[in-house]
């Protein structure tokens, strides 16, 4: 079993996400902008999502195996939408 | 433990780990088709706001507190068991599973309250996706609720190694409901 | 002691070993070299009756709208259903189990010189959710409205309404034993993946791992990658068929084409996930019977890893006609006319392995050639198949058929039979007789090109797929001596495979007893005696000295030198 690594303060991180999540919710309840809206909200998810995979799931001491494991289907995930564009965003 | 591994293993990788990660990412594929085409439907059709004006912006949003903070306490259990504390980590699992149920338990208001005011999966494509969403992430948290649970009642399967990669799990789902909440309640 | 670092089990453990039951040895069993026969078992089980299939139907498309012996007449929905259950069988439940669960299963530990798979228990559970996949595949045929009739590909609106095919309760259960397989092969992979990863015995590196593990491996990784996707859409199938949901239905705001296009995301990978474990045993025969080392190892690995992932963005070329963006033709047509350059890169290093080799024809080596034969004739239709232009004429016709009959039957059949043949001897502890073996191997070569071949032509001529009769259409009929040539080789290659099946049962009752290394082959399963015991390796698994194609060396004193045997045979 691996000796004691380097913890990444674990109460820091979750009140990073709540307050993300606030930020989020703070910018989906602002009217109009819708497009900058939905750009905080996302940001702010991709970031939530970063903290705890980087620091919850500890990635960020894996070897770079694991991140390969991890990195991988997102990005196959993100062709997949981005080929389905074309033809159910513009076709409908 | 690790001292009689024979094989020159790519060095610190427990084979629970790395097979674990292989099943996140074909979960992360799943998801990914999943949210995938959500996202290209959403672009390319409107009013889905509309439709989601009918979800409870409120629930959704205790939900998804409550499962970041049982990111938060499962990954203090694997700390406490790391340390070797064990009622420590006794707490933190129970409160990573009651977070769990008490997700479910709103999940499951959702569901009837909504399906009374008349919107079933049936209801059109939003809500088909709504369902089938949160319904799949649901199992997944309860098939997660399920192997924290007997972790929990077993002394014996409850190692380092073991909570850990129950974690990984845990986080994973929670990752998900973090791009479904904004996803479906937010846009 | 943790099943779940089998490698790590000492000396003391082995000895304390004592034998189990029945239930335990042949049925429960974690052992990988017994899931690996289970798996072997039911994907044979299951190859008779996807070829039964087969025959019935070409006996339909031969002799249309007679009945056919043993079975009756075939209306054209049952017609829909043979076909579609034909195609199911073949690639989830024949190619599948028989590449990946079994010669994966067994090859891997052995080749790696582990006791076990990582996750023996998982192993287990993973064949078990297989044959209970089996089992509801095999319901879904007695099921009222019988079997799944919308093609192995199952493209709504045909497979999301009921009404539109007739079959309810059977295409449910197909999407219930497509969903359990996925899952047992999902275990399999993962498996798979962290055994080759961990387990390597000390001395096998990455770059001395024989050139079927890092198959395997990619095929583990293409399926696990690819296949989640189609998960979602046969959730999404599932709930349109029985909760009404409007996923692919278009009055409703869904799109039928989305299945096309999360099918196939998987399914162009899932052609590979079948092709490169038979590229891995074809290139582990080679070597043995041409005496020289692997051409080009490491470019293997390259071209293998580059295929793999360009796997992922060429699944639009089985959509150019489905009404999809016309945009998209061109850039899929671009990647798949790359892809084809890493899989010539590998048929260029297999004759290059023979070039000047001192090259023995025992069975095994007769099917790996026959592989490379048929699978470059299937490569080069594959190229017409992949450009838009040309694909939109050969489309849905069984100019289709031949190209993927040609690819696939050369990696399920020859490749498999060249493991199959190869390792027999290392699984059973029999050899196989040697004269039934070469004829079987002539009689499947000549009967396998005299059933596909001539469907280029037919193809070519405006034959259109998963039609039930041929004669209803009048540009058909001066060609239909085309599609009763095509059925006589089918049966012919269907008896001819009894030949096959007489060796296997003969051998095994009274073949002679295989010694542990019958081919004088390099790699570490040819150190364990035949067959293996529990745990592979008795009291010390082996070391690795060198690569696993050290054949012919100047300075060895044998053509051959074992992995694990390293200075000691050398001068």
């Amino acid at each position: 079993m691996a000796t004691d690594k380097a913890h990444p303060n674990y109460v820091a991180i979750w009140v990073w996400l709540l307050a993300l999540m606030g930020i989020g919710l703070a910018a989906s309840a602002i009217p109009g902008a819708r497009v900058i809206a939905v750009t905080v909200i996302f940001a702010t998810a991709t970031a939530k999502a970063l903290l705890v995979a980087l620091n919850f799931m500890h990635l960020r001491f894996e070897p770079r195996l694991i991140y390969a494991i991890a990195l991988v289907p997102v990005l196959f995930a993100l062709v997949l939408a981005v080929t389905l564009v074309p033809d159910f965003v513009f076709r409908r | 433990m690790s001292s009689s591994v024979q094989a020159p293993a790519i060095p610190g990788i427990p084979a629970g780990k790395v097979g674990v990660w292989w099943f996140l990412a074909s979960e992360i594929m799943l998801f990914g088709g999943l949210i995938a085409s959500f996202i290209v439907f959403r672009l390319g059709s409107a009013g889905w706001s509309g439709e989601a004006a009918h979800l409870s912006l409120t629930i959704g949003a205790i939900n998804t507190l409550v499962l970041l903070t049982s990111s938060m306490t499962v990954v203090q259990a694997f700390a406490a068991a790391e340390r070797g504390h064990a009622s420590t980590l006794q707490l933190f699992l129970g409160l990573t599973i009651l977070g769990g149920l008490v997700f479910l338990g709103f999940k499951a208001v959702e569901y009837t309250t909504e399906i009374r005011a008349g919107f079933t999966p049936a209801s059109g494509i939003f809500w088909s996706f709504y369902y089938t969403m949160t319904g799949l992430h649901a199992l997944h948290v309860l098939a997660g609720v399920v192997v924290n649970a007997i972790m929990f009642a077993g002394a014996r399967i409850r190692n380092p190694r073991r909570v850990e990669l129950a974690g990984l799990y845990w986080h994973f789902v929670d990752i998900v409901w973090i791009f479904l909440f904004p996803l479906l309640y937010l846009s | 002691m943790s099943e779940s670092r089998a490698g790590t089990i000492t000396a003391e453990a082995g000895a304390h070993h004592e034998a189990p039951g029945f239930w335990r040895a042949y049925v429960f069993s974690t052992d990988h070299k017994m899931i690996a026969k289970q798996y072997l078992t039911l994907g044979l089980v299951w190859t008779l009756v996807g070829g039964l299939l087969a025959a019935v139907m070409r006996w339909q498309l031969a002799w249309p709208d007679t009945a056919v012996p043993g079975w009756g007449e075939i209306a054209p929905e049952v017609y829909n259903m043979l076909v579609t259950m034909h195609g199911t069988i073949m690639v989830f439940f024949v190619a599948m189990p028989i590449l990946l669960g079994a010669f994966g299963n067994f090859l891997i530990p052995l080749m790696i010189g582990a006791r076990d798979m990582a996750f023996p228990r998982l192993n287990m559970l993973s064949v078990w959710t297989f044959a209970l996949a089996s089992l509801v595949l095999l319901v879904s045929f007695f099921v009222p409205g019988g079997a799944a009739s919308a093609g192995w590909t199952g493209y709504p609106p045909l497979s999301a309404r009921p009404e539109f095919t007739g079959v309810n309760w059977g295409l449910n259960l197909w999407i219930l034993a497509h969903a359990l397989e996925f899952a047992a092969f999902l275990m399999g992979g993962v498996n798979y993946l962290t055994t080759a990863i961990v387990l390597r015995a000390p001395g096998m590196t990455f770059s001395r791992v024989p050139m079927i593990v890092w198959q395997q491996i990619t095929a583990a990784a293409l399926f696990l990658l690819s296949v989640g996707p189609l998960i979602a859409g046969a959730v999404m199938l599932l709930l349109d068929r029985t909760l009404g949901t409007a996923f692919y239905a278009p009055q409703v705001g869904g799109d039928p084409l989305l299945w096309q296009h999360l099918f196939w995301f998987f399914g162009h990978p899932e052609v590979y996930v079948i092709l490169f474990p038979a590229l891995g045993l074809v290139l582990e025969v080679l070597p043995v019977f041409s005496r020289k080392p692997l051409f080009g190892y490491r470019w293997i690995v390259g071209a293998t890893v580059v295929a793999g992932a360009l796997s992922f963005i060429v699944w639009a070329h089985h959509m150019f006609i489905s009404g999809m963006d016309p945009r998209l033709a061109m850039p899929f047509s671009i990647t798949t006319i790359l892809i084809s350059v890493p899989f010539a890169y590998i048929v260029f290093a297999m004759i290059a392995t023979l070039w000047r080799g001192s090259i023995r024809f025992p069975t095994p080596m007769l099917f790996a050639l026959g592989f490379l034969a048929m699978f470059i004739m299937g490569g080069l239709t594959g190229i017409f198949n992949g450009s838009a232009p040309a694909d939109i004429y050969v489309s849905r016709t069984y100019f289709v058929v031949a190209h993927f009959h040609y690819t696939l039957f050369s990696a399920v059949v020859f490749g498999g039979f060249a493991g199959f043949y190869f390792w027999f001897p290392k699984m059973f502890g029999r050899m196989m007789s040697e004269p039934l073996g070469k004829l079987h191997f002539w009689l499947t070569l000549v009967f396998f090109n005299v059933t596909f071949f001539p469907l280029h032509h037919i193809g070519l001529a405006g034959m259109t797929r998963r039609i039930a009769n041929p004669l209803q259409y009048d540009m058909l009929v001066p060609h239909q001596w085309i599609n009763v040539v095509s059925t006589v080789g089918t049966f012919c290659l269907v008896a001819a495979q009894l030949v096959f099946v007489l060796n296997v049962v003969w051998s095994l009752v009274s073949g002679r007893r295989a010694p542990e290394n019958p081919w004088e082959a390099n790699t570490l399963e040819w150190a364990a005696p035949s067959p293996p015991p529990h745990l592979n390796w008795g009291a010390t698994p082996p070391t690795v000295y060198c690569g696993p194609y050290e054949y012919s060396l100047p300075e060895a004193r044998e053509d051959y030198l074992p992995q694990n045997l390293g200075p000691a045979r050398v001068r």
